[in-house]
């Protein structure tokens, strides 16, 4: 039978494996397959993993609500839109540009 | 004997019809511009890059094959303009970001918060401080990690489709994508905006 892949390494210790030292070990592991996470692209064993850890883990909880927003602002984030008068100009400009050079 | 087989018309802007460009500039123009416009951040320079990007597609439109969307090609002409115009302007040589220079160093860095709780993005944005956060954050990434960003995450393109026009292939696609969204959540974060939907002015507290 194959083994399982696992999203970060599994910590030896018992009831105490809910308190761990930020900016190591299973956090930096988890850090490295957010976006996969957010994108939905893990295979569900590994994203239960994960739900696992953030549910015991409050910093990280917030870490990646902080980039599931930040993903969500970028998405939405507003764009101007090209004025009438621009699209004659430029449309002008580059069929000039086209046949001078 | 059989006679030839009529030839069918070409399914893509051709420059032999009279309106091959004006048609491929006025159905794509508003795509590019949008695009430029999220590449650059301001509208000069957006207007710049979509001209230079329809002057390549004019002269390249005879070479193309049409394996492509025509959009895909158009957004393949405007990265690279778009590279090779920063690179002109900025003269300075791209920098790569290393995943290790994200792993916060301290309890308060991993919690810190953008401000946006229990509104939509879009009310969200009307911050004036976190809208221009953004900009500044999305501007200050290296190219090849806004562009990936911008692809992907607000031009909504997958990440074949990125790696298509990029030239790379998936994984340094989603790579690229993961290590841009975790540099604008810190500048966004590190900026420590307040929520103040009833403050005009004020939040920043760096």
């Amino acid at each position: 039978m194959t083994k399982k892949k696992t999203a970060f390494p599994k910590k030896q210790s018992g009831p105490s494996s809910h308190h761990h030292t930020h900016g190591q070990g299973q956090c930096v592991d988890l850090l490295r397959q957010l976006s996969a996470y957010i994108d939905d692209e893990l295979p569900s064993d590994i994203c239960q993993e994960i739900r696992r850890h953030l549910g015991a883990c409050p910093n990280c909880e917030v870490f990646i609500a902080s980039l599931q927003q930040t993903v969500t602002l970028c998405r939405h984030r507003p764009v101007p839109p090209l004025k009438p008068a621009d699209r004659v100009a430029m449309r002008r400009a580059i069929l000039n540009e086209a046949n001078v050079r | 004997m059989r006679a030839p087989a009529p030839k069918t018309p070409p399914q893509r802007p051709s420059m032999q019809e009279p309106d091959g460009f004006d048609r491929l500039y006025r159905d794509h123009v508003d795509l590019i511009y949008r695009y430029a416009h999220r590449l650059c951040g301001e509208t000069e320079s957006a207007k710049d890059l979509v001209q230079e990007t329809f002057l390549n597609a004019y002269r390249g439109l005879k070479d193309f094959r049409g394996e492509a969307r025509v959009s895909t090609w158009l957004y393949t002409i405007a990265s690279r303009a778009c590279i090779r115009m920063r690179r002109k302007r900025k003269g300075e040589p791209e920098h790569e970001l290393s995943l290790d220079e994200f792993v916060p160093t301290s309890e308060g860095e991993f919690r810190l918060q953008i401000p946006m709780d229990g509104l939509t993005p879009e009310e969200a944005l009307q911050n004036k401080e976190l809208r221009q956060a953004l900009d500044q954050a999305i501007d200050k990434l290296p190219n090849k990690y806004r562009m990936a960003l911008v692809l992907r995450d607000m031009e909504g393109l997958s990440a074949k489709e990125v790696g298509n026009i990029m030239g790379l292939n998936e994984r340094a696609v989603k790579s690229r994508l993961h290590r841009a969204r975790l540099f604008v959540r810190r500048e966004l974060s590190a900026r420590g905006i307040t929520n103040h939907d009833d403050h005009k002015s004020g939040g920043l507290r760096s």
